[in-house]
């Protein structure tokens, strides 16, 4: 009797994992096939030698690692290196633009009533969902020479005549910052809502001045939030690359555009494997940043969502 | 006083016959038998090192209302899921009725369950989780609503029937939890705290109802609950769990009265223990002097335990010093007043002692003040540590 | 005082925000009816580009190809998510870190690193197996791909947000595993079912990069062909696709309006 219960229980085991196997593996075998082993082959690929027609080939070599750290037949450039710190850059300004614009956006979603709280978020998400070349698109038709916002910037004396206020860097900035507004407004609005008030109220209590009750108060209880957002804007903003493409010209060009290109129509496979195992590495640095921040200052709180 | 008319009804239910099947009247009007369920040796462990039962050999007759009674951690739901079939024990046989179900799954078992968070679907209305059973076990459509009008009018559903489950209350939850379970009209019904989300109003209301339904339809009803004095009102006989293992099981006045250990004293009501130092005759020593008790109230097993139990209700607190037996002499240290009766705390020499008074709007005493207290013989019981 | 000033300030705030943010999709609406061949004035208005839009046959392919490979990519995408969300739920007391690990990985992934690394694979592939030749078929693999992450955390967090009881009912009152999952499971996780077939719809139209690189010749969708358009320079068709597709997501914006007021 004791027995067959053992034994029962056992059986048990085997059908959970079964059930484990049944329900797991056409998952991630999906991604392990259909992504993980292409990234392993990407990421081969940067150890191997450019080919005649861009395609990699044998022997093994670093030579991709050098070329991407500007060295070249010609000697040392600049040119990449200016690509990936104006990659640096661009995010840095994109994301402080966006907690900028998205701070008071989500605050003041959660002082609206609650019924037309949805409606707000939704008209900030709403263009999201349409189709990133679209938006770009639209902006190029916004900033072109001749257009309105054009001619006001150069009546101010910002642009040279008939430049327009694309392509430039800060077309780029701006089709950034429009691209991933909504991304953090999400994760800040929940902090929002999630505030506990009782707190303010102590701490104008306390602290009396209103600047203090925020910095003591408000700020910190939003802090897991405004990090989910940093993560959600900054790692894809440096990899970006439609959007430099389009509203940035030659002359704008990000680390995506550097690694793209290699693809498309430069061909160099090695040179833009290298470019992405790079990318990578700052995905994964910053991502690893966040969380320790995250750790740190906000407990347990899991910071990707 | 609750207590003694309590017990009283107790000691009537007694009387009744237990053994063998007891039938009763289903909702449908016609006879039907009830299931006994037999459990030898079960065991179940979680992990390396929790033991949630020790070994537990328990019967439950046909048709009673039988409690699960225990603090958290004692294995009364971890026993109550082995009966549903929800949890499988690591050793050990189960039988409901003539049936040995050990290791049959959980929907080829004629036991339904109340869940204590009533777990009724939401995506279905009151009417499709009522008939979620029976559609289930394949009871054709025009079967199945006669069936569901049949319970929801023995329950008195009323209009509830036709709402979504999100438009109802907690009480109403708890009856529609308990219909759904009833109209499979299975062997056994298995409530696991079903009353313990709602608040005391309605609590003591839907435990007089839950009894009623029992008694009228005399299914065996197993009830695991934490609070002693629901399982007192409630039951037929009541099984005290801790630890894993089963402590008592008996009707409860016999469980509240006459307590085979400290922890069941101490987890039924109130309890004033002593230590037994000393033992002549029916004449005990403890640190409240010297008492007298009656010989066949000197249990455990008659051999005597080694503590005494003083319940605080069975003390008269009488203003003044007297003699007599069991007289002892002492001193109110507190008062908590609380109405209908009132607690007090008493110093007796070197020790403290606990006593309750029904407030029968005379004087009652003060702090301060000096009292004799007596007890009579056959309100003394002796317990296991 | 000052709260009120803060609060109108705050406003105001908000309207130039939309403004911000609808002003590019209202330009290109507005230049889908300009009777002018130019993205800077409009000289009046006219249908002509959307008639010219409707005679275009790569646009109509584009278009074609657009919903199929959401369609199926999204299929796919539920039953395998569907799949991993519920075994996710049902172990999760199991250490799963990998399984966690692999099902974020396609989220954090850039776009461009994705879309590159499935590109070189499938070339490989094809190099070597003469499959996977870049087409629709590739590019469906690819979207599924990012796709079954959004569908197994919706799957996941909706069976986290029951009450576990509900499981244990359901076997109680004599469901057998098929029938639970036909009578319960399935119809109680069907909300969550449906918004994760939208978003995954949502995902694959909104794709431009991974689509890029994983597209063959045959296989552009109206993304890819809007790209290569405003590479060519640009065309005023552009604007009238464009306003289409805006407003098959303003129709969709509403719906779920619609859908959000009838639950609450």
């Amino acid at each position: 009797m004791t027995d067959t219960a053992v034994l029962g229980r056992s059986q048990g085991m085997v059908r959970e994992a079964r059930h484990l196997l049944f329900t797991v593996t056409p998952g991630a075998a999906w991604i392990i096939v259909f992504l993980v082993l292409p990234s392993a082959y990407l990421m081969g690929v940067a150890f191997m030698t450019n080919g005649p027609y861009g395609l990699p080939q044998m022997p093994l070599s670093l030579d991709s690692f050098k070329q991407l750290a500007g060295f070249g037949f010609l000697g040392w450039s600049p040119g990449n290196l200016y690509t990936l710190l104006r990659s640096l850059w661009q995010t840095l300004v994109a994301t402080g633009l966006v907690v900028i614009v998205a701070y008071p956006i989500a605050y003041y979603i959660t002082t609206c009533r609650a019924k037309w709280r949805p409606i707000m978020l939704l008209l900030v998400v709403v263009p999201s969902w349409t189709n990133q070349v679209i938006r770009t698109f639209g902006w190029m038709n916004l900033l072109a020479p001749g257009t309105p916002l054009s001619s006001v910037a150069e009546s101010l004396g910002l642009i040279a005549p008939n430049m327009g206020l694309y392509p430039s860097n800060f077309a780029v900035t701006l089709g950034l910052v429009y691209n991933f507004l909504p991304f953090m407004v999400l994760p800040l609005y929940a902090a929002f809502e999630k505030l506990d008030t009782a707190q303010v109220e102590a701490a104008q209590d306390l602290y009396a001045t209103p600047v203090k009750a925020f910095w003591h108060a408000v700020f910190p209880q939003t802090l897991p939030g405004l990090l989910a957002g940093i993560v959600l804007v900054a790692i894809p903003a440096f990899g970006m690359y439609v959007i430099p493409e389009l509203l940035g010209g030659g002359k704008a060009l990000m680390l995506g555009n550097l690694v793209a290109n290699q693809f498309s129509g430069g061909s160099n496979w090695p040179l833009g494997a290298a470019g992405a195992i790079l990318m990578l590495l700052a995905t994964f640095a910053g991502l690893y940043a966040m969380r320790r921040i995250g750790k740190r200052l906000g407990g347990g709180e899991e910071v990707v969502i | 006083m609750t207590e003694t008319s309590t017990a009283e009804r107790h000691s009537q239910r007694r009387d009744e016959p237990h053994d063998g099947a007891r039938s009763g009247v289903d909702a449908a009007g016609s006879e039907r038998t009830a299931s006994a369920i037999h459990m030898q040796g079960l065991h179940k462990r979680f992990g390396a090192s929790t033991v949630a039962l020790d070994g537990v050999d328990l019967t439950i007759e046909a048709g009673e209302f039988f409690t699960l009674l225990g603090p958290s951690g004692c294995g009364k739901t971890t026993l109550l899921r082995i009966l549903a079939g929800l949890e499988d024990a690591d050793q050990g046989r189960l039988t409901i009725g003539e049936r040995d179900v050990t290791e049959v799954a959980p929907h080829h078992r004629s036991v339904n369950t109340v869940f204590q968070s009533y777990a009724l679907f939401p995506h279905l209305s009151v009417r499709d989780n009522l008939a979620f059973g029976l559609k289930m076990r394949g009871v054709d459509r025009a079967e199945r609503e006669a069936r569901v009008e049949r319970i929801a009018e023995f329950i008195q559903l009323g209009d509830l029937i036709d709402r979504r489950i999100d438009q109802l209350s907690g009480g109403q939850r708890q009856r529609i939890a308990l219909a759904r379970a009833l109209v499979c009209e299975p062997d056994v019904l298995l409530l696991d705290e079903p009353l313990s989300a709602l608040d005391a109003g309605l609590r003591s209301q839907l435990q007089v109802e839950l009894l009623r339904v029992q008694k009228r339809l005399g299914m065996t009803f197993v009830f695991v609950t934490h609070d002693q004095d629901e399982a007192m009102v409630m039951s037929d006989r009541i099984a005290v769990l801790n630890g894993g293992t089963i402590q008592q099981v008996g009707p409860p006045r016999e469980v509240y009265e006459r307590p085979v250990n400290a922890f069941v004293a101490r987890f039924m009501g109130h309890a004033n223990l002593y230590p037994i130092s000393a033992r002549q005759g029916q004449r005990v020593t403890t640190e409240l002097g010297e008492l007298e008790l009656e010989p066949d109230l000197d249990t455990p097993q008659q051999g005597g335990g080694e503590l005494l139990l003083i319940r605080p209700e069975t003390l008269d607190v009488r203003l003044g010093r007297h003699q007599g037996v069991n007289h002892l002499a002492g001193r109110i240290t507190e008062r908590l007043y609380r109405g209908s009766h009132a607690e007090f705390r008493l110093a007796v020499g070197d020790t403290t002692l606990q006593a309750t008074i029904n407030n029968r709007g005379r004087r009652l005493p003060e702090v301060g003040d000096e009292v004799t207290l007596v007890v009579a013989p056959e309100d003394l019981v002796t317990v296991a540590n | 005082m000052r709260k009120r000033t803060l609060k109108r300030g705050l406003s105001a705030f908000w309207w130039l925000t939309l403004v911000f943010l609808y002003l590019p999709l209202a330009v290109v609406v507005l230049f889908s009816f300009n009777a002018a061949n130019s993205a800077a004035s409009m000289t009046g208005l006219s249908l002509r580009w959307y008639h010219q839009l409707f005679a275009n046959d790569q646009i109509m392919s584009a278009f074609g190809n657009t919903l199929v490979l959401a369609l199926t990519s999204s299929l796919i995408a539920l039953v395998i998510g569907c799949l991993i969300g519920y075994g996710m739920y049902r172990h999760r007391h199991r250490k799963l870190g990998w399984l966690i690990v692999l099902i974020y990985l396609p989220i954090v992934l850039p776009d461009i690193v994705f879309g590159i690394s499935e590109m070189a694979f499938f070339v490989k592939v094809n190099e070597l197996t003469g499959l996977l030749g870049p087409g629709l078929g590739t590019m469906i693999i690819a979207h599924v791909t990012f796709q079954i992450p959004f569908v197994a955390l919706i799957v996941y967090s909706r069976f986290v947000g029951l009450d576990p009881s509900l499981f244990e009912a359901a076997k109680d009152l004599y469901a057998s595993p098929f029938k639970r999952v036909v009578h319960f499971m399935l119809p109680t996780i069907k909300p969550a079912l449906i918004s994760a077939f939208f978003l995954s719809f949502t995902l694959s139209v909104d794709d431009f990069v991974i689509s890029f690189f994983t597209s063959g010749p045959e296989s552009a969708t109206l993304p890819i062909y809007i790209w290569g358009a405003i590479k060519k320079g640009v065309s005023p068709e552009i604007n009238a696709i464009a306003t289409l597709m805006i407003a098959a997501v303003a129709l969709a914006a509403l719906a779920s309006l619609v859908v959000n007021r009838r639950k609450a």
